[in-house]
């Protein structure tokens, strides 16, 4: 345990009334010992015990096996993406039910965009990356669109995002007349979708990629440090000069390209849009990013964690499923484990608040 | 508790010595020598005001007849273009609707002068600070800094002077390291292509931020640690030793004493003594008045938007700052 001294005082003060304001005692442990009490490596451990049992108690083992990673990895390539969105405005105090919204609406105008470059003849390979583009794009104005409402209009961004999720479900059902679109290049699902790097899928190679780029951006940057800064004291970063809602709509616009990203990969995965399976998805992303520990007020993220969040859903689904127990009970144990990570990790900064 | 009586005591002594030559000397007012101008016991309302203000019970000098006078002739020496002057406010105006907030609001603070800034609540203090800030525009008067006549327009333009503040709330991010804190909004790049996508230099800022904080000899256990695992007294030197940081005319404090225990409020009256020998004029908003009186070189009090007393500290006790901030004694004489 380490002791924190008092800022060294000059000699001509007087000491007598100590126990006045004592420093706190403990925080820093051994940085290792830090991470292993974080959220995230809690959720980890949650992870690793799910899949030792659904392993043991599937039949024949199962869930152990190639066939059930590969299709766990392409599965989780969606929910991963969006809570790494959601992290991202997380960071500052923002959350997102849009995601879902966002990208259905991405897919759909992506899905169209092609439709119609394939119709002016352009070659398959071509279309396939301008509607890459076109899907990221889309996912950015989605974005800018928020955060003009939460930071131009000064909205809170619950509120907002809600507002968004409507219009943009809406939007989407009107282009095409609630009808999925399913002429979409072949090209898609076999050069992308079912394209492996390695053992990994491409889509969720992918997906790390992005995790690891985001968890630079926080960590190291100053626009990561600006984005912890705003959710930890907005009025603080306001003072200091910063232009801070010029910054909240440069990271809902970069937030909203996750989303066009993951409406890309629903796309080259099922080859048509899926606008009815997305209505969860806002709150989905936020609880995985809940659990794997990044402070619903901002000011702490966990992009690691968020990592191990979104897998744990996903275990949890699948295991369920291949051990016979309704898929219901998925949302009973998320629910619980929610619950309980936000519980344990309350207790802790009570006990490091306690001075 | 026998420092409650003290406390009644010595105002009662106040009163009484005021009322007498006191009072009469040292108003202006035409009434002052009639005696048949009705006096208003003020005595609960000094006792609970010096509550507020700490007031110690170590009155034994006695006001002299016509201090008062003396120090209010002596207001607003006209501060000149001199470049001795850090941040000065001249006959600042300021109204709110029908609010008139400043009147006619003087303070000049000189390089290595510590200035504290008394007045009761409502006196014009924070409304003096925001024109200083440039968070408000005065309807007149003029603002100096560094001896040069100023028009500030939006938060930036002051520190784009060199005029840097401490925040009653410390204006820090509780969940950033101290390093962090130190930067936030002028944070540093790794030089090369890093840097241009933004990657900070968190070595350069670390060591910049702890010769800062050596410089006031404050001493911090670990820089990477957030703000919010600090005590009360570090957090409030970070926000000092950031300020100082970047201050090159001026440092403007606004309460920084209020959420602190007394020996941490000591400390940062050490401080700002320090601060002010960097050369750095020192501007205090408190309601702490005998650690400012002892730590001050000079006191400015505002009354109703006014600037009525601007005199060395060493020529003000507490209760007669007491009794001059709640103008009992213009209560009196109307």
């Amino acid at each position: 345990m380490m002791t924190i001294a008092e800022f060294s005082a000059p000699p001509s003060l007087d000491h007598g009334d100590a126990g006045d304001d004592n420093g706190p005692s403990e925080f820093a442990d051994h940085p290792l010992r830090a991470w292993f009490a974080s959220s995230a490596m809690l959720v980890l451990l949650v992870d690793l015990a799910m899949i030792g049992f659904f392993s043991l108690v599937s039949r024949d083992h199962v869930f152990w096996s190639i066939a059930n990673a590969l299709s766990l990895l392409r599965d989780g390539t969606e929910p991963l993406v969006l809570a790494l969105s959601v992290t991202l405005l997380m960071s500052a105090g923002l959350i997102d039910l849009s995601i879902g919204a966002n990208l259905v609406l991405c897919s759909v105008i992506s899905a169209m965009g092609m439709q119609e470059l394939s119709a002016a003849g352009l070659p398959p390979p071509l279309v396939a990356s301008l509607g890459f583009v076109i899907a990221l794009v889309a996912g950015c104005a989605f974005g800018i669109a928020n955060g003009l409402i939460i930071a131009g209009l000064r909205i809170n961004s619950l509120i907002a995002t809600l507002g968004t999720l409507g219009v943009g479900s809406g939007v989407a059902l009107l282009l095409t007349g609630g009808q999925d679109i399913r002429e979409v290049p072949m090209l898609l699902q076999s050069g992308f979708a079912q394209a492996r790097l390695g053992f990994i899928p491409l889509p969720m190679a992918c997906a790390l990629a992005l995790a690891l780029v985001i968890w630079f951006l926080l960590r190291f940057t100053s626009f990561g440090m600006r984005t912890l800064a705003i959710g930890s004291n907005e009025s603080a970063v306001l003072r200091a000069g910063v232009a801070v809602r010029r910054h909240v709509i440069a990271l809902t616009a970069l937030a909203g390209c996750l989303p066009g990203f993951a409406g890309f990969v629903d796309l080259a995965r099922y080859g048509a849009t899926t606008m009815m399976s997305h209505d969860e998805d806002g709150l989905v992303a936020v609880t995985a990013t809940v659990i794997g520990g990044t402070a619903l007020s901002g000011g702490r993220a966990s992009v690691i964690g968020t990592v191990f969040g979104a897998a744990l859903g996903l275990i949890l689904f699948s295991g369920l499923i291949i051990i016979r127990v309704r898929p219901f009970w998925q949302l009973v144990v998320t629910g619980v484990v929610l619950i309980a990570a936000v519980a344990s990790d309350q207790y802790r900064a009570h006990r490091v608040g306690q001075h | 508790m026998p420092a409650h009586r003290s406390r009644a005591i010595l105002l009662v002594r106040v009163a009484l010595d005021c009322e007498k030559p006191f009072l009469r000397h040292l108003d202006d007012g035409p009434q002052a020598d009639r005696p048949d101008v009705p006096r208003i016991n003020i005595v609960p309302t000094l006792n609970a005001i010096s509550m507020q203000y700490h007031c110690s019970p170590a009155y034994d000098t006695p006001a002299k007849p016509g201090r008062l006078r003396e120090m209010r002739q002596a207001v607003v020496p006209p501060a000149a273009d001199k470049p001795s002057v850090a941040i000065a406010g001249e006959h600042l105006a300021k109204r709110f609707g029908h609010v008139e907030a400043l009147i006619d609001a003087s303070v000049a603070v000189h390089r290595g002068e510590i200035v504290a800034l008394f007045g009761d609540n409502g006196a014009g203090k924070s409304t003096f600070l925001r024109c200083l800030l440039g968070l408000e525009r005065p309807d007149a008067g003029r603002l100096l800094i560094a001896g040069r006549p100023v028009k500030l327009a939006k938060m930036k333009d002051v520190r784009a002077h060199g005029v840097e503040s401490v925040y009653q709330d410390l204006a820090l991010a509780p969940d950033l390291s101290t390093i962090d804190n130190m930067f936030l909004g002028r944070e540093q790049k790794i030089r090369g292509p890093l840097g241009c996508i933004g990657v900070l230099d968190r070595r350069r800022m670390g060591e910049r931020a702890d010769a800062a904080l050596k410089n006031l000899s404050i001493e911090l256990p670990a820089l990477r640690v957030p703000v919010r695992h600090l005590s009360g007294g570090q957090r409030q030197a970070i926000a000092v030793a950031r300020a100082v940081m970047w201050a090159t005319t001026a440092v403007l404090m606004d309460e920084p004493t209020a959420a602190l225990g007394a020996r941490q409020s000591q400390i940062v009256c050490d401080l700002m003594r320090n601060v002010a020998q960097q050369g750095l004029g020192v501007l205090v908003v408190s309601h702490d008045l005998p650690r400012l009186l002892a730590v001050a070189d000079r006191v400015v009090i505002l009354r109703r938007g006014r600037t009525i007393v601007d005199t060395a500290a060493a020529n003000l006790s507490v209760p007669e700052t007491v009794s001059i901030m709640v103008g009992y004694h213009q209560q009196n004489a109307s």
